[in-house]
């Protein structure tokens, strides 16, 4: 797992939803990523840990029994605790999201949501605030100038086109983890809403991207995780 | 206080107005019936005056006889304000303190001591004065008897009114009654009931009408959420049922891992066909509900066309089809970007999918003074006449079999983000074969 496996060690997640199986799945998940997972299943019990424990993210459900989740956020808050909040909730309008956010919420994620998302959401918001300069991305053999906008793999020179090169770069970022269709659709292609038929145009670009990436090379580089998305690294299947 | 019903208020006002005419015709007749007895008896009296001069002046020793000629008739001659002959009684009733019994002037009625009403005149001629009252009793009588009838009758006629007024009321609004009673048993259960129209010229057939009308719509909603909602759930069923058969057989017997992530994999591909379907009808009921809030703009359709085809390309290249765009100038339109993007991409997404391959695909943006269009056309099998309207239903497919293509709510996607930006959608056929998608927008106005 690399230098993640290292950080993450220590970094304590909260995760506040009571829909029992997307609990657990969340901190099985988490967990394999080595993180502390703690679960609460109502908003009375997430409120409670969060102001006794300090954590390093709370994922928060807004439909909670007992206690409303932008409620408890808005308390937590005013209390000053500061720990990064990412909201994931089945409420999807522009109202709902401004909301959320202005109740204190650090990023906003809609049901049914990718689990590699709320991966690469987490670590954001745990790298949020150190800057990142990174000028050259690399995997294996491959590497990507982020300057000159350009990629060579093993010394030769890919002829990519620019949405081709923002892809290979989105998936050179996440390194060795799965990326959704649905993250590719907002992050590269820039589409907001999800009504958009973009599947297959991701399909045939990753394709293209395939061939020109993976084709003339030993090791193939650029994976499709079936069900899930698509992975840039070496290792075949890991999700 | 609770407020009066309809019938109640008609019928009070109903009364009142009556109330107040016959109020002001019985004074009017009373008036008017007094004055004409008055100058009857006035009449009378002037000519009794004149008697008596004549009598005085020419027999005057027939002087005694006139009262009882001429009924109750008391007079006086005076002269030089020396009383010279007086009819009986003219004393002993007091009238030398009438007002006309010493002066001169127009006729007066004047009450004697014992309570007798008279109308006294007097006559001055040089050298003698002649003073007459006749009694005016029965005046009196008949102007109060009227007065009682009137008085007595106005609120029969008036109470008359009220019960008249309120069972007429009564029975022109029965018809709204009945309606109340009808459109209450209405439920969505029994929609199709329609209320009777007795007589669709009058204001009540008017309001059945217009309530009919209004049933017809609310039924053809149900009907149209209805069918929506049984589509819905049939185009559910199909990713359910795959993942329900992958993941039972997988559980028949030991399998590899490699075996077991296929099987998840297959299932979370259904889960991405449920979430786009979940994501679309969502949408749809958004549009439906109004809740989306359009961002209308100047959108260039040139660059529009330019992006959509550019997000697309790819997909007709890997079907070896050509995606050209047909643009000059400016064109520009009042808009939601978004939306439009939406719906264009819709289309031409649609083009790409159902041309062969091979086929070519243009874009073409073109303008008139009144309307700026974009057009779809492409090389694909067309569309049969009867389906051109059918096509933008939501979950209309014109090819049942290609059940993979989607869920068929593309197209009523790109019709509802159409006519949401005042536009029309409409497809024909190409002049060359295939199906022109053509969106007609208002020009920029600014």
């Amino acid at each position: 797992m690399g230098r993640w496996s290292l950080y993450c060690a220590s970094v304590k997640i909260l995760v506040i939803e009571d829909e029992r199986k997307v609990a657990e799945a969340l901190r099985e998940g988490l967990e394999a990523e080595r993180y502390d997972v703690r679960v609460a299943a109502s908003g009375e019990e997430g409120f409670y840990l969060a102001n006794q424990q300090s954590f390093d993210v709370v994922l928060l459900d807004l439909m909670l029994p007992r206690r409303d989740g932008l409620d408890v956020l808005s308390t937590l808050r005013k209390r000053g605790i500061q720990t990064p909040v990412l909201i994931l909730t089945a409420k999807d309008t522009v109202e709902d999201r401004v909301h959320g956010l202005d109740s204190g919420a650090d990023d906003y994620l809609v049901k049914p949501f990718a689990f590699s998302e709320v991966l690469a959401r987490i670590r954001a918001l745990l790298r949020r605030g150190r800057a990142e300069s990174v000028a050259t991305l690399r995997c294996d053999d491959l590497e990507i100038d982020l300057l000159a906008h350009k990629a060579a793999r093993g010394g030769r020179s890919l002829e990519l086109t620019p949405k081709e090169f923002d892809v290979l770069e989105y998936l050179a970022r996440h390194r060795d983890r799965a990326v959704s269709r649905e993250m590719l659709a907002r992050d590269v292609w820039q589409v907001t809403a999800r009504a958009t038929p973009l599947d297959n145009v991701i399909d045939v670009t990753i394709a293209r991207l395939r061939r020109k990436v993976d084709e003339p090379f030993e090791r193939k580089l650029v994976h499709t995780v079936r069900g899930v998305g698509f992975l840039l690294g070496l290792a075949n299947g890991a999700a | 206080m609770a407020p009066l019903s309809v019938r109640t208020r008609l019928t009070v006002w109903h009364a009142a107005v009556l109330l107040l005419i016959v109020c002001l015709f019985a004074a009017a007749s009373l008036l008017f019936v007094r004055a004409r007895l008055y100058a009857e008896l006035d009449a009378q009296l002037t000519r009794e005056l004149s008697i008596i001069e004549r009598v005085y002046r020419e027999q005057p020793y027939e002087l005694a006889d006139l009262p009882g000629d001429r009924g109750f008739l008391f007079f006086q001659i005076a002269e030089k304000q020396t009383p010279r002959h007086e009819s009986d009684g003219w004393r002993q009733m007091g009238f030398q303190r009438a007002p006309n019994g010493a002066s001169t002037g127009a006729p007066a009625s004047w009450a004697a001591a014992d309570g007798t009403w008279f109308r006294v005149q007097s006559l001055a001629q040089p050298g003698y004065r002649i003073a007459a009252a006749v009694d005016e009793t029965a005046l009196r009588h008949i102007v109060s008897t009227l007065g009682i009838i009137l008085l007595l009758g106005i609120p029969f006629a008036v109470g008359l009114a009220i019960a008249g007024g309120y069972f007429l009321a009564g029975r022109v609004l029965a018809p709204v009654g009945a309606m109340a009673d009808k459109a209450r048993r209405i439920s969505a259960e029994s929609l199709g009931e329609r209320l009777a129209v007795p007589n669709p010229g009058d204001e009540f057939g008017r309001l059945a009408a217009a309530f009919n009308e209004t049933l017809a719509r609310v039924e053809q909603a149900f009907d149209q959420l209805r069918r929506f909602t049984a589509d819905a759930s049939h185009e559910l069923r199909t990713p359910l049922t795959a993942m329900r058969s992958v993941g039972e057989v997988a559980l028949q017997s030991e399998r590899q891992p490699r075996q077991y992530r296929d099987v998840i994999g297959s299932m979370l591909e259904e889960v991405d066909r449920l979430t786009n379907l979940a994501d679309s009808l969502l949408t749809l009921t958004r549009a439906d509900s109004g809740k989306i809030e359009l961002k209308p703009q100047a959108v260039d359709l040139g660059e529009l066309a330019a992006a959509a085809a550019d997000q697309l390309r790819v997909l007709a290249e890997d079907r070896h089809q050509t995606l050209a765009l047909d643009a000059n100038g400016r064109i520009q339109a009042w808009a939601d970007p978004e939306l439009l993007r939406l719906a264009l991409t819709n289309l031409v997404h649609n083009a790409i999918k159902y041309t062969p391959p091979g086929g070519a695909i243009q874009l073409r943006v073109r303008s008139s003074p009144d309307a700026a269009t974009i057009e779809v056309c492409d090389t694909g099998p067309g569309i049969p006449v009867g389906a051109r309207e059918l096509i933008f239903e939501r979950f209309y497919r014109l090819h049942a079999a290609r059940s993979s293509a989607g869920a068929g709510l593309g197209l009523a996607i790109a019709r509802w983000a159409v006519t949401a930006n005042n536009g029309r959608i409409a497809v024909e056929s190409g002049s060359a074969g295939g199906s022109v998608f053509r969106i007609v927008l208002p020009q920029r106005t600014t």
